[in-house]
């Protein structure tokens, strides 16, 4: 493996900066503002606080607006944004049992307490392209969600099996409550409960962060969800699907997906009347959790049990949850296939390692290139035969090994990032 | 009514009407000095998750938050909030500071509060009823032929 810089080329970048501006804004009608972009592609700005690892919906809406669109660019930017930011705390447990459900449903249990509530979901319509959205307006919008809050305030008929409001609670437990259904399983002793169990908050190890930890594998159980958890939903689709075609052991049914708006609080930092500590509410988050529930397995013991697989992550990113379940329960499965390899798959998840690992073939090899014209000439005399290219002008490949420059692109700052992060995972090739 | 406790009256002062908390902070900025200790200033929160399978936490990713720490007198006062807003986190710190400090002001704000956060409940249990008209009863095959003959 060999790495050098090159340098030049200054005008020429700043040149292809402006014409890209000039690209962004050529043929727009209107100019697309940040808000539009966070409130009306919303399972984008979702997916992309996912995979750059920072809820921040407006930040993620500026950076795919910044990135044209692109998803993984848009990540990356998100993710080297929170680089420059201090972090001050780190939340008490956020509890996907507290939710303000939008959406609940399961695969297993037709009838499950609480009941399935669609919620938001394009999973029961045709896909036909819809080209009134061409023409549609504010006054069209306006109109529909009038309509539509008129329908949705009139008095319905209580469905007798609704979750019921808890009517003796306070604040947000007065709202409906949607047990989880692992939880169910698990006290009827059709599913393993917690290794562990659980450690009181506080006294309980930290968990692994990939963020400030080097990573060596195998990889702590916590750092393995952490880097699902931010995965690239596209990825992680592919290796779930691969899991289930056969690639691998899982092929598991839904107890429960769940989206909504999650609580989340922060230890009190002051000593004000000896609060220091308590949990402090700083807003809600939505998020999504899927429970998946995995053909049972019998213990030494003889007692036969369901095993759990478990997602969650930022937005409403359905697939990627229940990925993310497919996933870690099959890299608790031992065998041959590439999800059940943890390497394989947490190395290849990244957005940001594997965009910037593949983009950076786009950045001048020419020493690796001119080393190979090397080898190729070589074996072409000791083979006897005709050198091909003779006479031909030699290839202008470039500067000499080891200059530095200072061509700090986005797409170089992605390559060093790439490179650093798969030197630090030893997994290069190059 | 349980004690309202710091995490329910942020939720109130952060989810409910924004000029409530806009007109607390500003009883309290036109007799008292707030004493700025820490500007309002972007963090990261990292948020932890417990993992159901093997019952330890795990970290979910980091969340953009706003925070911001004030002094009246000898009383200090701390706001934080999801996002950007260097306004609210100032005026959830100056809310906080005066309920640490007792100021005389508080007296009624227990009161105040709760009707608050009732408001706050109503509202998201409308939602909450829109939702649950997406609410789904799925037949098998064999029912739905059932219920027919």
């Amino acid at each position: 493996m060999a790495y050098t810089a090159v340098t030049g080329g200054k005008e020429a970048i700043a040149e292809a900066e402006k014409l890209t501006e000039f690209f962004r804004l050529k043929d727009a009608q209107a100019i697309l503002t940040v808000g539009m972009i966070e409130t009306q592609l919303r399972l984008l700005v979702d997916r992309v606080m996912g995979e750059g690892g920072l809820y921040a919906p407006g930040y993620a809406a500026l950076a795919l607006k910044q990135a044209e669109g692109d998803p993984a660019e848009a990540a990356f930017l998100l993710r080297a944004y929170r680089s420059t930011l201090p972090r001050n705390h780190v939340s008490t447990v956020i509890d996907p049992a507290d939710m303000r459900v939008l959406r609940r449903i399961s695969s297993s249990f037709r009838d499950m307490p609480g009941g399935q509530v669609l919620g938001p979901t394009r999973d029961y319509t045709h896909r036909l392209l819809k080209f009134a959205l061409r023409e549609e307006t504010m006054d069209d919008a306006e109109s529909f969600l009038g309509k539509y809050r008129e329908e949705t305030s009139l008095p319905r008929e209580r469905p007798a099996d609704l979750a019921e409001p808890a009517t003796d609670r306070e604040g947000r437990a007065a709202l409906p409550a949607f047990p989880k259904i692992a939880d169910l399983l698990r006290k009827q002793g059709f599913m393993k409960a917690a290794e562990g169990g659980r450690a009181e908050e506080g006294r309980e190890e930290e968990p692994f962060d990939i963020t400030r930890q080097k990573l060596i594998f195998p990889v702590p159980r916590s750092g393995r969800l952490q880097m699902l958890a931010r995965g690239e939903t596209g990825a992680m689709t592919a290796l779930a699907y691969s899991s289930m075609r056969g690639y691998g052991a899982v092929h598991p049914t839904i107890g429960e997906l769940r989206v909504g708006y999650v609580p989340v609080a922060v230890p009190y930092p002051l000593d004000e009347g000896g609060a220091r500590g308590e949990p402090l509410y700083i807003g809600e988050i939505l998020l999504t959790e899927v429970e998946t529930i995995h053909p049972f397995t019998q213990n030494a013991s003889g007692e036969a049990l369901f095993v759990p697989g478990y997602g969650l992550c930022f937005g409403q990113n359905e697939v990627k949850a229940i990925s993310m379940a497919i996933l870690e329960r099959s890299l608790e499965t031992s065998g041959t296939a590439p999800a059940q390899d943890e390497e394989f798959v947490l190395l290849h998840i990244d957005s940001v390692e594997s965009n910037g690992f593949v983009s950076h073939l786009k950045l001048p090899h020419y020493i690796t290139f001119q080393s190979s014209l090397d080898r190729i000439r070589r074996a072409q005399r000791a083979a006897g035969g005709k050198e091909a290219g003779e006479g031909a002008p030699e290839p202008q490949t470039g500067t000499p090994v080891g200059v530095k420059t200072e061509t700090a692109t986005a797409a170089a700052g992605k390559t060093a990032e790439a490179d650093k992060e798969a030197l630090t995972h030893g997994s290069r090739a190059d | 009514m349980a004690e309202m406790t710091r995490s329910r009256i942020a939720q109130v002062l952060i989810e409910g009407d924004r000029e409530f908390l806009k007109r607390l902070c500003g009883q309290i900025g036109e007799r008292y000095r707030v004493e700025p200790v820490r500007p309002p200033s972007r963090t990261l929160v990292m948020g932890k998750a417990r993992d159901p399978v093997s019952g330890k936490p795990f970290y979910l990713g980091e969340i953009l938050a706003t925070e911001c720490t004030v002094a009246i007198g000898p009383a200090h006062g701390f706001g934080i909030l999801l996002g950007e807003d260097a306004e609210k986190a100032y005026e959830l710190a100056v809310v906080d500071a005066a309920l640490n400090a007792r100021l005389p002001e508080t007296a009624g704000w227990t009161a105040e509060f709760e009707r608050e956060e009732r408001k706050l409940v109503e509202r998201w249990k409308k939602d909450q009823e829109r939702v649950m008209r997406t609410k789904v009863q799925f037949d098998t095959m064999e029912d739905s032929y059932g219920n027919r003959l």
